[in-house]
């Protein structure tokens, strides 16, 4: 059991590098069902955090905030996604504006500006710096990811890539927020999610393609 | 349960409007709903008056400031209300284009804005905004063409990764009052953190960074000059009486988070970092909106800009401080909301009787439609702070707060860019009013409550801006005091 | 004693060499649902190859005649650098990643000039494309070898490999994670694995290994397929040893060095049924957009060195 516990400590202790490895992967990745399942990966991630820290300290709250994050962000906002994806009949392509390396060096940028981004707050409020770090370049990553794909359903992953960081920054900093608020944040992305769900099948029947960089037509 | 009935209310017209099936029914539930409403409102701006303070359960909190802004809600609804009952005669058919998906939709909007007023916790006020903007997507896109998709699409994410900064800055917040000893179950209430803001203090850094995120985010919402983007097109593209909505009611919502969180930042760390901040963003919204005002060619993208102007004034009023500068930035949120609606509503005429917006193809309206182009004119003139009208009076405590302050740069700015917005508007109006198109048909039969509706707007202009009620004035200093 | 060693876990390194190819060989040919071919054909096929005749072309010089014997002997001292059974090698140095790299480099130049010597167009194509995948795998190799380094406190492979082995097994590093995929992704375009070469085609436009060794026969064919033999175990012996090395002989007790080479025969064939299943599974990248596989290799490797001083 020692060996258990202290494996799974050491891997929580990693967290963080292995959120950063989904962003480098989301950055390389050719086909948005990969976009999805890494997504998915990151939530669980996040979820084991949260289980972790309700272990450690024996709250109800956070266990609840845990299975809340299992059911919406690891399996009901994918699986949404995929419906979505096969009701569309839409090609898989990510329609990205750079290359895959151009994307991966972005990336790696921007987790290393995050780094420094978060170095004087870490060190004055005694945070932990890796996941504080990690929070941000979720946050600068889902931008990114917005900006530079083309794809409706892109642009959808950016921004739960956003709010995921925005999560995981709660979680870092004051081991997540009361619970009601918790809840009303689960239940606006859930809403937000199936209204963009929504919208994408409008674009798709009024402009004939998924494609944002197209939707020019209001200017000026 | 004042309160609970403001929110009740709407939640319950929303659900019953959309089983009935018949038109005349919808609208009929409708109308009582927002009747009963109103009066709910009424209600609770008294008791508030009477009482300072009203709080039921540990989420919903109305003291003098949500009074000031639920009478604006209320004065907005009435008036948007009674214009739709002309204005619905003229949606096209189509999916989710029919009036009790209409109303429906409108009370499910109204519902997260009283939320979004009625939050006692910064964290509710988080979730309630962004609600704001899932209510409202549908109704931007709610003609379903091409622009209007594009514009709600534009609406729904741009405005939600904006909240989407604000909650960041929200935990910012919420973490430098746990770290300052407050407890955490109730570091994310306002009052709570009101009284401990000396002690935030401290933290110094964490709250700038939390007020950045914050302005950012909400800002997205208010349509502050670098976030704006989404503002034009959603304003344009909605049904008119929802762009009245939108413009009258939604922008003064998200100032009114950004006010809460500017209280507590001002107490907490002094008000010199969070006014300027806003002092830049109102700036920069009123040179490049007043910039752009001059190339428009939609009535309603031009009334869109408008607002963004008048957005940046009022953060101006903010930034500036001081009792002048705070009593005409809350003046002018209200003021704003009256001639933006009755700008609003003569476009929605316009746009029924010669079928397009593009101000360019429009012609002798001051013949074909002259009570529509008299509101034009007053609204106009209203909006760009001409003297018998309420924004001249807010305009003018702004510019006379700013020369006591010795910003004259700002100062200058403002006039500089008033001028502009009044020669944009002349050339544009007096190219629409004037002309000799007499082989237009007035196609356009004006129901006695769209006449009601611009006359109302147009007589409270002129009281406000003669001489402004004393109880009206009240209330503004109540709120007032609220924020210092 | 570790003299001994060092000497033997070079020699096992050539020796194991055909094997390993074997293995892939035979791996792919059962992912393809063929039976497949003996895991002793390559040292057959070496064989063969000895025994026959070596054809040079007439308007080669002496380039072409020496390449495949620089190549060869290059390879097998570069193969006497990496640690195999125990944290220390014949010529560890202070520096030998380093100079392995570029001892590498060197079989490569002599077999691009070789080719050009050869004086087909098709060894003039595959020198211009290893010139490119080469020029571009240099740097993300050297980069993440340079980031171990650092992480490790140490100046040579040996002392890469004895921290790794010193450390608790669930320790993961940030560094070891993207120096691990940059080297993953450094290492398919040194050894001409799929996704940027194909080791077993003969066409124009997708060959840069085979085009360069086309004009070779006999012995000398031999030796350049022994030495890319060589080349790939050393590598895939080269990531073994530096991010998954437990199993080696850190003592010098018979039991220690008795398991040691059971495990590393383990751990390659592990690689090797790896490297299969990728060969396998992945499509093989067109020649413009072999660049930016590598663009990724070097974005991992700066982020790798970036975080010696970020993390632990």
């Amino acid at each position: 059991m020692g060996l258990i516990e202290l494996a799974a400590a050491k891997a929580l202790a990693s967290s963080a590098v292995f959120l950063f490895i989904t962003l480098l992967m989301m950055a390389s990745a050719k086909r948005i069902s990969t976009c999805i399942v890494l997504f998915s990966i990151q939530s669980a991630i996040m979820a084991a955090e949260i289980l972790a820290m309700a272990y450690a300290g024996k709250s109800v709250g956070a266990y609840i905030v845990a299975a809340l994050v299992i059911a919406v962000k690891v399996v009901a906002i994918p699986y949404a996604l995929f419906r979505i994806m096969k009701d569309l009949k839409a090609s898989q392509d990510v329609a990205s504006s750079t290359t895959g390396a151009q994307s991966v060096f972005m990336m790696a940028g921007l987790i290393l500006l995050s780094f420094f981004a978060v170095a004087p707050y870490a060190k004055t409020l005694r945070l932990d710096e890796d996941l504080l770090a990690a929070a941000v370049a979720l946050l600068l990553a889902g931008a990114f990811l917005m900006v530079s794909r083309k794809k409706a359903l892109m642009q959808v992953i950016g921004l739960l890539v956003l709010e995921n960081g925005i999560f995981v920054a709660a979680l870092t900093t004051t081991y997540g927020m009361p619970l009601v608020i918790e809840i009303g944040i689960f239940f606006d992305l859930l809403m937000g999610v199936f209204l963009m769900g929504l919208f994408v099948f409008r674009i798709r029947d009024t402009f004939e393609h998924l494609d944002v960089s197209k939707l020019r037509r209001l200017r000026g | 349960m004042t309160l609970v009935l403001l929110l009740l209310v709407p939640f319950l017209a929303a659900l019953i409007v959309l089983t009935c099936k018949q038109s005349t029914r919808a609208v009929c539930v409708a109308m009582s709903a927002g009747a009963l409403e109103v009066i709910a409102i009424a209600n609770a701006v008294w008791r508030i008056r009477s009482n300072g303070v009203l709080q039921s359960g540990r989420y919903l909190r109305a003291d003098g400031l949500t009074a000031f802004f639920l009478l604006n809600v209320g004065l907005i609804l009435s008036l948007v209300l009674a214009y739709s009952i002309g204005y619905l005669r003229h949606i096209p058919a189509g999916r989710f284009s029919s009036p009790r998906w209409f109303y429906s939709l409108t009370f499910l909007f109204v519902f997260t804005i009283m939320a979004v007023y009625l939050s006692a916790n910064l964290g509710m006020l988080w979730i309630c905004v962004e609600s704001t903007t899932l209510a409202s997507a549908l109704l931007v896109g709610f003609y379903n063409t091409k622009g209007a998709v594009e514009a709600g699409w534009k609406y729904l994410v741009v405005c939600t990764v904006g909240i989407a900064f604000a909650l960041f800055g929200t935990i910012a917040l919420y973490l430098a009052a746990v770290r300052s000893g407050v407890n955490p179950e109730s570091a994310l209430d306002w009052a709570v953190l009101m009284n401990a803001a000396p002690s935030l203090g401290a933290t110094g850094n964490l709250i700038k960074l939390s007020f950045v995120f914050v302005a950012v985010g909400y800002g997205t919402k208010i349509g502050f000059v670098p976030m704006h983007s989404w503002l034009p097109d959603a304003h344009a593209e909605a049904p008119t009486p929802i762009s009245a909505m939108l413009s009258a009611v939604l922008l003064n919502c998200a100032m009114y988070a950004l006010l809460r969180f500017d209280t507590i930042t001002s107490h907490a760390i002094g008000s010199e970092f969070s006014h300027t901040l806003l002092l830049i963003f109102g700036t920069l919204s009123i040179t490049v909106a007043a910039l752009l005002m001059v190339v428009q060619r939609d009535l309603k993208r031009l009334l869109a800009y408008s607002s963004i102007e008048h957005m940046g004034i009022i953060a101006i009023g903010v930034g500036l401080g001081g009792p002048l500068g705070l009593f005409g930035a809350l003046l002018h949120t209200f003021n704003h909301s009256v001639a933006k609606s009755l700008m609003f509503f003569t476009a929605g005429n316009v746009r029924e009787n010669f079928g397009t917006l593009r101000m360019r193809r429009i012609q002798g309206m001051a013949r074909s439609m002259p009570w529509t182009s008299a509101g034009l004119v007053v609204g106009s003139l209203a909006i760009v702070g001409m003297p018998p009208f309420g924004l001249f009076i807010s305009e003018f405590m702004i510019l006379t707060a700013a020369f006591s302050a010795s910003r004259y740069l700002i100062a200058i700015l403002l006039m500089v860019s008033l001028s502009i917005v009044f020669g944009a508007l002349l050339h544009h109006f007096q190219r629409m009013l004037a002309g000799k198109r007499v082989d237009v048909p007035v196609k356009l039969k004006l129901l006695p409550s769209d006449f009601a509706v611009m006359g109302v707007c147009t007589m409270l202009l002129i009281v406000l801006g003669v001489h402004i009620p004393g109880a009206f004035a009240n209330l503004l200093q109540r709120a007032l005091v609220v924020l210092q | 004693m570790n003299l001994a060693i060092d000497v033997i876990q070079a020699l096992l390194l050539v020796a194991i060499a055909p094997l390993v190819s074997g293995v892939i060989a035979r791996a792919k040919a059962r992912m393809q649902n063929r039976r497949g071919a003996s895991l002793w054909r390559p040292y057959a096929d070496l064989l063969k190859l000895f025994r026959k005749q070596d054809l040079v072309p007439d308007t080669a010089c002496g380039l072409f005649r020496l390449t495949p014997a620089i190549l060869f002997a290059v390879t097998v001292t570069a193969a006497a650098f990496v640690p195999v059974l125990h944290p220390s090698a014949i010529f560890g140095m202070s520096g030998d990643f380093i100079l392995l790299v570029y001892l590498l480099a060197i079989g490569r130049f002599f077999l691009m000039l070789g080719a050009m010597d050869g004086g087909s167009s098709f060894g003039g194509i595959g020198a211009s494309r290893e010139a490119l995948v080469s020029a571009l795998a240099e740097a993300p190799l050297l980069l993440a070898l340079i980031s171990v380094a650092i992480l490790s406190h140490a100046v040579s492979l040996s002392g890469m490999v004895l921290c790794t082995v010193q450390q608790y097994p669930f320790h993961l590093s940030a560094v070891y994670v993207f120096a691990l995929g940059a080297l993953v992704l450094v290492a398919i375009a040194e050894t001409g694995r799929i996704p940027v070469d194909n080791p077993s085609t003969h066409l124009e436009l997708t060959m840069i290994h085979e085009a360069m060794m086309l004009e070779y026969s006999g012995p000398s064919l031999a030796l350049i397929e022994w030495a890319s033999a060589i080349k790939l175990t050393l590598i895939m012996a080269l990531l073994i040893g530096v991010f998954v090395p437990w199993g080696m002989a850190t003592s010098a007790s018979i039991t220690a060095l008795a398991i040691a080479p059971f495990v590393f025969v383990l751990k390659l064939t592990a690689l090797a049924i790896a490297v299969a299943v990728i060969e396998s599974s992945i499509a093989k990248l067109r020649m413009y957009l072999v660049p930016d596989f590598l663009g990724m290799a070097s974005a991992l490797a700066i982020l790798a060195v970036a975080f010696t001083a970020l993390m632990r």
